[in-house]
């Protein structure tokens, strides 16, 4: 159960980039972000793992304030969210299968960690990981050697081993081609299915949006301005939603479109 | 042929174009900079210290040194070659040793990584010092604490490396990827694992570089050592020279350049088996 | 360490071990043991001891006790021209061995050489690169008597060994399609160079000559210290007179000029980029 409560966040130059943001869910289902570019949906993604402070707010999971924490219970709060990201973030020098492994990470202790010595059953898991996701055949080749797609099923792959309650994705089909797009988004939403997992995964793609998620929140300017169903999202929402700011469209020298 | 210069190639010759390499902008920085060398270049001869008369008998002086030291002396072979191997173990232990301090300090030294500024100006100021004092002046300040003997020579080596070693490898921990020290950090790894999953592979091949070139450095630096007594063949070398030894200083020279090569090729093995 | 939620069916047991980067055993633990063997007889060698350390601890506090503060007052005017001296000796020998440095890397580029000139050129490159310029530096004392024309004379061969080198290499990269163009206009060997090599070697020269301007600023303080002129013959009397005040006002102000200098020469090497 994930709760957002009045989250605000801002950076350096002190504009506040998320207002007040409220959000819950606690099904396990999968969410999608909507925005246009710069509207807040890496920086709600990432407050809520805590790669960034957030100002003011509460981030509740199953009733515990992510940002209470320090030190040891945020690493271990930290192991409950499983993130993908855009770019992968593999180590590239590293072997897929000490990167799905570094997955386990949160578990395990210094030694184990450092001398690769995982415990049996998380190489087991890892294995059946791989298996699952296509790539049992390359565990001992180097990241770089892997293509855009394999890579992306790579990230998959750990941020599940971390046996998270939720997972989070950040535009996790925005650098592939878009046939590989769809593949990843099915194994996304699949491999959530099977492992009963929440998902919050944020999406440029509206079709994509719809056609997998069974939520979809509108974020515009760090507010949010939709939330519902996929079916309940008409044309007049998504003008709204990716509306620049007034601002931003003079700047531009933007005409109005009517039709997107 | 007409045919082809009936067109606008025709009108070429009347219409003069004008063409010039660089803008007005350029030519004037250019100016500008050739007028300092010059001026700079003039300052300095006419002001340098050198009493004119020896530069001018300079090449008759050289040649009678050379001829002096022809033929190399073999007979000193066996003095010379155990202070090779010494030579070569001062640059290997003090890289060794430098290798194990640069580390930490490259860590700390990293803006990126270094846990605070204190640590950071720290480790900074070590780098720098370090690097600011030739070897050889380190020999000296160790000759004077620690006695005559290859032990100062390889603090000396040893505290002129940390710096080199340490600037070029933080660097490299400053310009690594940042995505996957956030990938470990969201899974809820400690500093320790994200230190030997993220930074270490991702800065491993600049680490045996820069090691290797160091340890090839550290080769020619050991080699003048023993000139201020820190150790190694500078101290035969300086020898030969004050007792007017000149075919000794010749076999020395040669050795030298023999073992400077030895270092240059096992550097490049290594590193093209690593890299 | 459960997984709760473990959808996925354990089958067979998968056993893994990170792959070694040298596959065979005996290969890697054959170095791994010369290796250490080594390492321990170098050091046995170096008759490091703990005990000499140790005494030498309150030494190194009674020097840089007499070190701090640094006296800049004393010895203010010999450290002034001992400077100027090292700047000028830099100057000068930078500008004559960049000159010089370009027919040596002329001769060292193997494709536009011809064998006996290649020899010739790489052997004195060779030469100049191995020596240390300490060593040069005693040599040229010996050979034209103590002072600043011994330390030019020593950086001018250093920076031939240097950027020769260099400029070898950077010949021996350049394309050839610009040499073959310039020749199918009839060109002579001369005019091939100038129109041809030269200008694809023009940047990179800038950019060395800067780069060696630092490290001849570095090397030309230390060729004092056998007596070839400049402010590293003003840190040698000092350290003979146990002076360390003056030694370490001399040290910090030659990092200040060669911090000054290594920002300097940065800017400008991006400049001409
Ligand atoms: N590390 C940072 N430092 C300063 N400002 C930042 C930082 N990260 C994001 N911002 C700013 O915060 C705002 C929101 O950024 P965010 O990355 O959350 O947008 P987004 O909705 O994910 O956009 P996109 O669709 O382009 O990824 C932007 O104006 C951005 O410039
Ligand atoms: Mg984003």
């Amino acid at each position: 159960m994930l709760e957002i409560k009045n989250l605000v966040k801002s950076y350096g130059n002190g504009e506040r980039v998320l207002k007040g943001l409220n959000f819950s869910t606690g099904d396990k289902k999968l969410t999608a972000i909507i925005g246009s570019s710069g509207a807040g949906k890496s920086t709600m993604l990432r407050c809520i793992n805590r790669l960034v402070t957030a100002d003011s707010g509460e981030i509740l999971l199953d009733g515990v304030d992510l940002l209470k924490l320090r030190g040891k219970s945020l690493q271990n709060a930290r192991r409950q969210i499983g993130m993908i990201f855009q770019g992968y973030n593999l180590v590239d020098r590293l072997t897929v299968m000490e990167n799905v492994l570094s997955g386990r990470l949160g578990y395990v202790s210094l030694m184990q960690g450092v001398f690769r010595k995982f415990p049996a059953e998380d190489v087991d898991h890892a294995y059946q990981m791989l298996k699952r996701v296509g790539l049992s055949q390359y565990i001992n080749k180097r990241c770089d050697e892997l293509s855009g797609g394999e890579r992306q099923r790579v990230g998959a792959a750990r941020a599940l081993m971390q046996n998270p309650r939720i997972l989070l994705a950040d535009e996790p089909t925005a650098s592939l081609d878009p046939k590989t797009s769809e593949l990843i988004m099915e194994l996304i939403a699949n491999l959530a299915e099977e492992m009963d997992l929440p998902v919050l995964i944020n999406l440029h793609n509206v079709a994509q949006a719809k056609h997998y998620a069974a939520r979809i929140v509108g974020l515009r300017d760090g507010v949010m301005v939709f939330d519902g169903k996929p079916d309940e999202l008409t044309n007049e929402h998504l003008e709204h939603i990716y509306t620049a700011k007034a601002e931003l469209k003079e700047q531009l020298g933007h005409k109005p479109r009517s039709k997107r | 042929m007409s045919s082809l210069t009936s067109g606008p190639l025709k009108e070429l010759g009347k219409e003069s174009y004008h063409w010039e390499r660089f803008t007005a902008k350029q030519r004037f920085l250019r100016f500008i900079a050739y007028l300092t060398v010059a001026v700079l270049l003039y300052w300095t001869v006419s002001s340098i210290d050198i009493y004119w008369p020896w530069v001018w008998s300079a090449p008759i002086e050289i040649q009678d040194m050379i001829s002096r030291m022809i033929p190399p002396n073999p007979g000193a072979l066996p003095e010379i070659i155990p202070a090779l191997i010494e030579t070569i173990n001062i640059a290997t232990i003090g890289t060794v040793f430098a290798v194990l301090i640069s580390l930490p300090v490259a860590y700390f030294g990293a803006s990126n990584v270094s846990p605070n500024k204190v640590m950071l100006w720290i480790a900074r100021v070590i780098i720098v010092s370090s690097r600011s004092i030739d070897t050889l002046i380190w020999a000296l300040l160790f000759v004077a604490i620690l006695g005559p003997g290859p032990m100062a020579g390889v603090f000396a080596v040893t505290f002129r490396a940390i710096g080199f070693l340490a600037k070029l490898i933080g660097e490299s921990i400053e310009e690594m990827d940042w995505g996957p020290v956030e990938a470990l950090q969201s899974s809820g790894a400690s500093k320790a694992h994200i230190i030997s999953y993220a930074i270490v592979p991702q800065v491993l091949p600049t680490f045996w570089a820069v090691t290797i070139l160091r340890w090839d450095i550290n080769i020619r630096e050991s080699t003048v050592l023993g000139m201020v007594g820190a150790g190694g063949i500078g101290m035969l070398f300086q020898v030969a020279i004050d007792l007017f030894r000149w075919r000794d200083v010749s076999m020395v020279l040669f050795s030298i350049i023999l073992v400077v090569l030895f270092g240059e090729i096992v550097t490049s093995i290594v590193r093209k088996k690593l890299i | 360490m459960k997984h709760e939620n473990q959808a996925i069916p354990l089958e067979d047991h998968y056993i893994w071990k990170k792959p070694s980067f040298i596959r065979n055993p005996w290969l890697r633990y054959g170095l791994l043991l010369v290796s250490a063997v080594y390492l321990i007889y170098a050091f046995s060698t170096l008759s490091l001891d703990i005990q000499r350390v140790m005494r030498g601890i309150p030494r190194a506090m009674q020097i840089f006790s007499s070190a701090i503060p640094p006296n800049f007052a004393a010895r203010g005017e010999l450290i002034v021209t001992g400077f100027i001296e090292s700047i000028q000796i830099t100057l000068v020998a930078t500008a004559a061995g960049v000159l010089l440095s370009i027919p040596f890397g002329f001769m060292a580029a193997k494709n536009i050489s011809i064998l006996p000139v290649y020899a010739l050129g790489r052997a004195v490159i060779i030469i100049s690169r191995s020596l240390h310029p300490i060593v040069l530096g005693v040599l040229f004392v010996k050979a034209v008597g103590f002072g600043a024309f011994a330390g030019v004379l020593t950086l001018i061969i250093y920076t031939v060994g240097f950027v020769g080198k260099l400029i070898a290499e950077a010949i021996e990269e350049i394309k050839y399609g610009q040499i073959e163009a310039i020749r199918s206009t009839g060109a002579g060997y001369f005019t091939i160079l100038v129109y041809a090599v030269f200008p694809q070697i023009m940047p990179r020269l800038i950019g060395l000559s800067m780069y060696q301007l630092d490290i001849n600023l570095r090397a030309s303080a230390v060729i004092g210290l056998v007596g070839a002129g400049g402010i590293g013959n003003t840190l040698n009397s000092a350290f003979g007179r146990y002076d360390y005040g003056t030694a370490s006002a001399i040290l910090l102000v030659m990092i200040a000029i060669i911090l000054v200098f290594e920002y300097v020469s940065g800017k400008l090497r991006r400049f001409t980029k």
